[in-house]
């Protein structure tokens, strides 16, 4: 029997050929020698490769995580947008579907190739901007830095692929490629920048911040203290705790979302400048800059990791279910 | 008798805005083993979802099949395993060459990989386009395409062949070609089963046809019996053409025994009996003094046959009564 292998291999090797692919391997290695290039200007204005107070992955991870970030759905839409809809409306799928094969291998298979694409894509992106930054500062990456990046990697792979299998859920539900490009870039646009902007609009309705008359307080500057009544200190620090709770719960419909607190846990920075997870011990505006292991980066992360895998995991089931059903005309 | 393929109440039934529509109606159908099957019908007629259910690419919501004895619901990765298929509407990859889209199907029918390059290049042959072989398929007419989308479907020397409008968009060298071709396989033994609307095509290679309308057969069988039976339903048609009083001929012709009509057309006195009076007519011309140089007995084509039986279907259902009986005009 023809294993999806046979499939995966002529996937992967179409992937890797079209010009889509290798046009956004190009961009996005473009990117990332940008942001290496804002990493070496940030850094040279200490000294070069002597001062890293952040460390190594502090001061690649901001840029690296915004890339990928970006870089992740676009290339997991693009190779799953049509992975179904295009080849009905070729009708290859017609003449594939004639040979002694399952349906599930060709889903299958298919599922196949884009993992190993995406992880090519990944590799090659991250290694632009790792290995750029470590010529641009001149410092080594210790072995924790290393396994941080690599899992880091990891991790933006099951993010591109979440985005992937969502593509390809939507490809096997349309009869067109336009209409699954359509709402796939709809559904990206809405996740990427939609929904954090809704998220605060709606935590700033429902938690208001008042400030008592007379108050002279500084808020907010990361790193200080908050100063003044200790009453209001409180008052505010609640008040922030619930917007936060808010927009946090409004975000975490997306994947996006999940993959920002992978990435902050496992590079350990926080990518967004805000309140600290908890508040912290110093109060209100402080960042926590203890040390955690990469088991307790993990131990931290799982949640956010088991969504993004139940994502991908649900469209897959979700496509492969439908594929296996679908009455092909 | 061995069947390649037997249906019994197949039926396909789709739900739509309006209703459920049945796109094949509790069909019964046996092909013979060696035979070349023409499946024949007006676009929409149910061939296409015919096939796609007997490959198994539609599942039935109704009755039964088999094809080469596998069932077409539990056994279909064995039936297009030893069935050559050519789905209508397919396509190929255009950014592969004619030689690398081949050799994809090699692998998904599990052609060892020493065996492949043999395999396409003989396929190549067979269909006339071994010397484009190396050319991207985005370079291919519609013509070329269809010959290659043939030659996938001999890859694997199947035991049968399913044809889905094999003939569309190919040149008349090509539908020619295609025509030796079932000639050939016909002869090497293997069953055909060609699925069109242009019957003029396929017609004088089929041993047996069934006429498909919305989703049933209106006549099927042996054509040769097919056009026997229309020639005793509708009538003998008799061509004469000579030379001198044609009108008074005519005029004789009408008091022959079992003569219905008789029209003068483009020099010829065409005549419709419920009978072979061919010998009648001979006489007559003898005495009316007319020099016959032409004395036909016009056979009714595939095309009349189809003509016929679609106009009856049409008559018997004009608002597409599904759950009117059609057993009067179905032959099998």
């Amino acid at each position: 029997m023809v294993s999806m292998f046979t499939v995966a291999s002529k996937e992967f090797s179409d992937i890797v050929k079209s010009k889509r692919f290798l046009l956004l391997v190009a961009v996005f290695g473009l990117v990332m020698v940008a942001a290496v290039a804002t990493v070496y200007l940030s850094a040279t204005e200490g000294t070069r490769g002597a001062s890293m107070p952040r460390g190594f992955l502090g001061s690649v991870a901001s840029s690296l995580v915004t890339m990928m970030s970006y870089f992740a759905p676009i290339m997991g839409i693009a190779l799953g947008v049509d992975a179904i809809s295009g080849e009905k409306e070729k009708g290859t799928l017609k003449l594939t579907l004639a040979q002694p094969i399952f349906r599930d291998t060709i889903i299958n298979g298919k599922f196949l190739a884009a993992f190993l694409a995406i992880s090519l894509a990944t590799f090659i992106a991250s290694l632009v901007n790792i290995g750029g930054s470590v010529l641009a500062l001149g410092v080594t990456p210790t072995v924790e830095d290393v396994t941080r990046l690599m899992l880091f990697m990891l991790f933006s792979i099951l993010f591109a692929m979440a985005f992937y299998g969502i593509a390809t859920f939507l490809s096997t539900i349309s009869k067109r490629t336009t209409q699954s490009v359509i709402v796939s870039v709809v559904l990206w646009i809405v996740f990427t920048f939609i929904i954090s902007i809704v998220a605060s609009l709606v935590a700033s309705s429902m938690v208001p911040i008042s400030f008592q008359p007379g108050q002279n307080m500084t808020i907010f500057r990361p790193g200080q203290n908050m100063t003044g009544n200790p009453e209001e200190i409180a008052r505010l620090t609640e008040q922030f705790r619930s917007r936060t709770a808010i927009t946090e719960a409004i975000e975490s419909i997306t994947p996006n979302y999940h993959f920002t607190r992978i990435a902050r846990y496992i590079l350990q920075i926080s990518v967004n400048i805000g309140i600290s997870p908890g508040g912290g011990v110093g109060g209100v505006g402080q960042t926590t800059t203890r040390a955690v292991s990469i088991m307790e980066s993990l131990g931290s992360a799982w949640p956010n990791i088991l969504v993004l895998t139940l994502v991908t995991v649900l469209t897959f089931i979700a496509s492969y279910m439908l594929f296996t059903r679908q009455e092909i005309r | 008798m061995e069947y390649a393929i037997e249906a019994k109440g197949l039926t396909k039934a789709y739900k739509s805005e309006g209703g459920t529509v049945l796109a094949v109606d509790h069909l019964n159908l046996t092909v013979e083993r060696g035979s070349v099957f023409g499946l024949l019908g007006p676009n929409g007629a149910g061939k296409t979802t015919l096939i796609m259910m007997l490959t198994g690419l539609s599942l039935p919501t109704g009755g039964s099949a088999k094809v080469l004895g596998y069932d077409i619901v539990k056994e279909s990765v064995k039936i297009r395993k030893n069935v050559g298929i050519l789905p209508e509407g397919f396509g190929f990859y255009d950014h592969l060459t004619a030689e690398q889209n081949l050799h994809y199907i090699a692998a998904l029918n599990d052609i060892p990989k020493e065996e492949r390059s043999k395999c396409v290049g003989d396929v190549l042959a067979a269909v006339g386009l071994q010397e484009v072989k190396d050319r991207k398929l985005g370079g291919f007419s519609r013509g070329m395409k269809q010959r290659l989308g043939i030659a996938q479907a001999l890859m694997k020397n199947p035991e049968l062949l399913i044809f889905d409008e094999p003939t569309a968009g190919v040149d008349p060298e090509g539908a020619r070609a295609f025509k030796d071709l079932v000639v050939r396989l016909s002869k090497e033994g293997k069953t055909v089963m060609l699925s069109t609307h242009l019957l003029f095509e396929v017609g004088p290679l089929c041993d047996t046809v069934a006429i498909i309308n919305r989703g049933r057969f209106v006549v099927q069988g042996n054509v040769r019996e097919l056009v026997g039976k229309l020639m005793a339903e509708e009538g003998y048609r008799i061509r004469v053409g000579g030379a001198g009083d044609l009108g008074a001929f005519a005029n004789g012709l009408m008091d022959l025994k079992g003569v219905k009509e008789i029209r003068l057309e483009g020099g010829y006195v065409l005549v419709r009996a419920d009978s072979d009076i061919r010998v009648e007519v001979g006489k007559l011309a003898s005495k009316c003094g007319v020099e016959v140089s032409t004395l036909d007995l016009m056979e009714p084509s595939l095309e009349d046959l189809f003509i016929k039986y679609y106009k009856i279907e049409g008559m018997a259902h004009p608002h597409n009564d599904r759950a009117a009986n059609s057993e009067g005009i179905v032959n099998g």
